[in-house]
């Protein structure tokens, strides 16, 4: 183990750049599944939140405003346990140039989901005055109060005037993703923002008993409602993968040419040790070296140099994602951030992949180090040092 | 306690050529014996010394150390052998040029496992017999020819070989240093080690210290 010490620190500026190169792709590789893992467990959290089914009405292929009352013929319909009409939409802040998700609420509805019912029952959407008010996300309360908006926000209607919305709190919600742009208001103040007639809704949200009759559900709908698109948690899960997909693919592509990196590297200590190097193994064979001692040594000095790469490469990745939050590489997965206030990347730890990338570096570099130094101790010492 | 019988030794090193580098040799050298091999470069001396050390096997015939057949032995065995009966003089010292003189001489000890104070005693005494200790911590390549050359004495003698094999020890050296180290191999002798010497040096011959000469001459012992 001296030895191998030794060894490496007399060889100081070869083992400096091979250990900066092996930091630098496991940190890279290590930040990218950081981020996915995170990415994965937004996505879930959202996923798992969403509607059974969602009814939204279509003219020319765009997206209209549904009417209420469709809600008690939906009611009617077997099956179905629960029909919301929910009123909600975007709202953007030219100042910051990013785009809110305003939601509204009513305490006596049912919620779509979790979050909002808690939002429901702990809060009051009106001050003691009457005034309204909302609880907002922590993206959206750092966006408001660079802006100078600290107790309340005055949204811009559509013929110009001011709707003056007090805050009343911070939410926190299992994920980041979902809830960092939202801001959550009454049904009657949000109505008011987006001049929406009490008598129609953004959507309406339907609650399904047995979770395996949501298609037969949906057809009745859709025969029902031929003008409507009925969305099914199936189909929203889909397009929110393949948005995912897409990203994890471009990471794919950082990936493979990482890899290809690395392996050239390996593929260039394989084809063969240098003269120096050949030399000195024939030096300890003719010094009574076996062939097993000859590679313990080398073992040695690959597992010290690539573990400790790895280890400083993994340290570096966690401070990298979770305390910097990623920056620049984030991007790549959340390419919407210019629209939405940021979000902060949740702190999940997987050991699993760091044995991924533990297995993907450090045993292919032990064994490309072995294998020529192998293939050389075993030829004839004499061979080698003559 | 060393014997060749019939060694032939060849070196192909192409595909169309093929070096004859001993030509059926016989020899036998007693224990405590110290012999000069002579020739010109490239007569086989250096290939009898690469064979004794097993550090290549004959093309055919026996090279026996104490009744083993060490031409017959496996890599691993080879390495031991050495491990216990062998110290090699290079020519060029083949030392590590980035190490010190301390973890040069310690080198054969390493696969050894001993414990610190053990490999320093055996270290210390090399260092003090062949008058390298002030030089403990200096790195090789820094050393001149002269102290180099006693690097290499003092790592082939750290395991206390009982053969000490000697290839050209002097071709780097002026006359002075190639007279201290005739000096060292009266030493040698006189701890009863079998000393091999391949040389051309003018200087070895006639000592009256070397108990034979033999002169090679392309790859046949000729006297």
């Amino acid at each position: 183990m001296e030895y191998a010490i030794n060894a490496l620190l007399r060889q100081k500026y070869k083992s400096i750049f091979i250990s900066v190169v092996f930091v630098v792709l496991t940190f890279l590789l290590t930040s990218v599944f950081f981020i996915v893992n995170s990415m994965k467990y937004e996505l879930n959290s959202t996923l798992d939140a969403l509607p059974q089914i969602i009814l939204q009405a279509t003219k020319g292929g765009k997206h209209y405003d549904i009417e209420t009352k469709e809600v008690a013929n939906i009611l009617e319909i077997e099956g179905v346990s629960d029909a919301v009409a929910r009123v909600w939409g975007y709202y953007y802040f030219q100042n910051a140039g990013v785009n809110f998700s305003l939601v509204g609420i009513d305490s006596y509805e049912t919620q779509s989901k979790e979050s909002l019912s808690k939002i429901a029952q702990s809060y009051e959407l009106q001050t003691q005055e009457g005034q309204p008010s909302m609880l907002i996300g922590e993206g959206v309360q750092k966006i408001m109060k660079k802006n100078y908006y600290k107790n309340y926000f005055n949204f811009i209607k559509n013929d110009g005037s001011f709707k003056r919305v007090e805050i009343a709190g911070v939410f926190e919600s299992e994920t980041e993703l979902e809830s960092n742009d939202m801001i959550v208001m009454s049904k009657e103040t949000l109505r008011d923002i987006f001049e929406m007639p009490e008598s129609q809704a953004t959507d309406i949200i339907i609650k399904i008993a047995n979770p395996s009759e949501i298609s037969t559900v949906a057809s009745k709908l859709k025969l029902m409602y031929p003008n409507c698109l009925v969305i099914t948690k199936e189909d929203l899960k889909v397009s929110y993968e393949n948005i995912f997909n897409y990203k994890s693919g471009v990471f794919l592509a950082l990936f493979v040419i990482a890899l290809f990196t690395f392996f050239i590297i390996i593929y260039d200590k394989v084809s063969g040790l240098s003269s120096e190097e050949k030399r000195e193994v024939g030096i300890l064979k003719a010094l009574g070296w076996r062939i097993d001692d000859v590679l313990k040594e080398k073992f040695y000095e690959s597992f010290i140099l690539s573990f400790v790469s790895y280890i400083l490469g993994v340290i570096l990745a966690f401070a990298f994602v979770y305390t910097l939050q990623a920056p620049l590489l984030r991007d790549i997965f959340i390419g919407y951030s210019e629209l939405k206030p940021s979000f902060e990347l949740p702190f999940v730890f997987d050991i699993q992949t760091l044995f991924l990338v533990f297995f993907l570096s450090v045993p292919i570099y032990i064994a490309a180090t072995i294998i020529p130094s192998w293939r050389v101790a075993t030829l004839e010492s004499d061979e080698v040092i003559r | 306690m060393i014997e060749f019988k019939g060694v032939i030794k060849s070196y192909a090193p192409n595909k169309t050529t093929v070096v004859h580098a001993l030509n059926g040799i016989d020899l036998s050298i007693k224990e405590g014996e110290v012999v000069v091999l002579r020739g010109a470069s490239g007569s086989g001396k250096s290939s009898i010394l690469s064979l004794i050390a097993a550090l290549s096997k004959p093309t055919s015939g026996e090279v026996i150390v104490d009744t083993k057949k060490i031409s017959k032995l496996s890599d691993n065995f080879a390495s031991l052998y050495r491990r216990d009966n062998i110290g090699f003089i290079f020519q060029k010292y083949n030392l590590i040029p980035n190490l010190s003189v301390r973890d040069n001489i310690l080198l054969p000890l390493v696969p050894l496992n001993l414990n610190a104070k053990e490999a320093q005693a055996k270290l210390q005494s090399v260092m003090e017999m062949f008058e390298i200790g002030h030089k403990a911590d200096t790195i090789v390549k820094n050393l001149s020819g002269g102290e180099q050359q006693r690097v290499a004495i003092a790592r082939a003698n750290v395991n206390n070989p009982k053969i000490i094999l000697a290839d050209e020890p002097t071709a780097n050296l002026d006359e002075k240093l190639s007279l201290g180290f005739i000096e060292i191999l009266k030493e040698l002798k006189s701890l009863k080690k079998t000393i091999v010497i391949a040389t051309h040096d003018p200087l070895f011959f006639g000592l009256d210290f070397v108990d034979r000469e033999i002169e090679i001459h392309n790859g046949s012992i000729v006297r």
